[in-house]
């Protein structure tokens, strides 16, 4: 029963984050999609020593290695346009969220781990996803910030699905 | 020069004009061309390369994290790092899907006449 709240909770904790964005400026949208990129990455660290199937810690792996690239094409153009990333109540809300599932999964093992992970993901990425093509994209002032946006939001589309994939193949 | 003889000249030169003119053409079909696909935003552009035997394909990765180029069985790139390339030399006829094994979603295809 604990179990199954703490993951509501952690689940509804990116929409709720989403919904708030309306009217966010570039800085806060650079610390949002830094904030965004670094849970993800936390997540996917936690994956590749805790997981047991192969398939996650791949997967886990795999979000280290393309959210750190994106986070750094990210920091580079907002050093470049000199804007320092505001912390907002997106931010906030995104780093806390991640905190909370880090925490939960932290107590976990095994198949349990990997579910609980994979199923984080999924819903994450669509909250994410979200707040890119509802707040994000269209709030970024500045062109090269929403051109940046633009480009990166396939990664989250192919992230989401190969998620749903992985989810998928634990289930059989 | 009598008619039968002059018959004979005409098809003569026409023949020789279209067997240069074959052979010009055959010569430039032969000549390797080289393609390039960009790899970004998670997408290989162009998804259809149409090339012939002996041909090259460079794959360029523009995105900031790593992809690969792979075909099961006929040809992997491995990891193909940000900013880096990759180059194929045509080998054998047919149609050829391929994907990038870290974001499985992205789907091309290689033609080879």
């Amino acid at each position: 029963m604990k179990f199954s709240t703490v993951v509501i909770a952690g689940l509804f904790l990116v929409p709720a984050a989403a919904a708030s964005a309306q009217g966010v400026n570039d800085a806060q949208i650079a610390s949002i999609v830094v904030t965004a990129n670094q849970v993800d990455i936390d997540a996917g660290k936690l994956a590749t020593t805790q997981a047991s199937d192969p398939e996650i810690k791949k997967f886990g792996q795999q979000m280290v290695t393309d959210h750190t690239g994106v986070n750094k094409q990210a920091v580079d153009l907002v050093t470049k346009l000199k804007v320092t990333p505001e912390d907002n109540p997106t931010s906030k809300s995104l780093k806390s969220g991640g905190d909370d599932n880090l925490k939960n999964l932290k107590g976990l093992k095994g198949a349990e781990f990997d579910k609980a992970y994979i199923d984080h993901e999924v819903a994450y990425h669509q909250a994410v996803l979200d707040a890119v093509d509802k707040t994000l994209i269209p709030g970024a002032q500045n062109a090269e910030l929403k051109a940046l946006l633009v480009k990166v939001r396939p990664a989250f589309v192919a992230h989401l699905e190969h998620a749903k994939h992985v989810q998928a193949s634990l289930k059989k | 020069m009598n008619p039968h003889t002059r018959i004979v000249v005409v098809v003569s030169l026409v023949a020789a004009v279209a067997l240069l003119s074959i052979s010009v053409g055959h010569g430039a079909a032969v000549k390797p061309a080289k393609h390039t696909v960009t790899i970004e935003a998670v997408a290989f552009k162009p998804d259809v390369v149409e090339a012939k035997r002996g041909d090259t394909i460079v794959w360029t990765n523009n995105d900031p994290f790593p992809h690969s180029v792979t075909a099961a069985g006929k040809f992997d790139s491995k990891e193909i790092k940000p900013g880096e390339s990759w180059t194929y030399k045509v080998q054998q006829s047919g149609e050829v899907p391929y994907i990038c094994t870290l974001h499985p979603t992205m789907k091309a295809t290689l033609r080879v006449k």
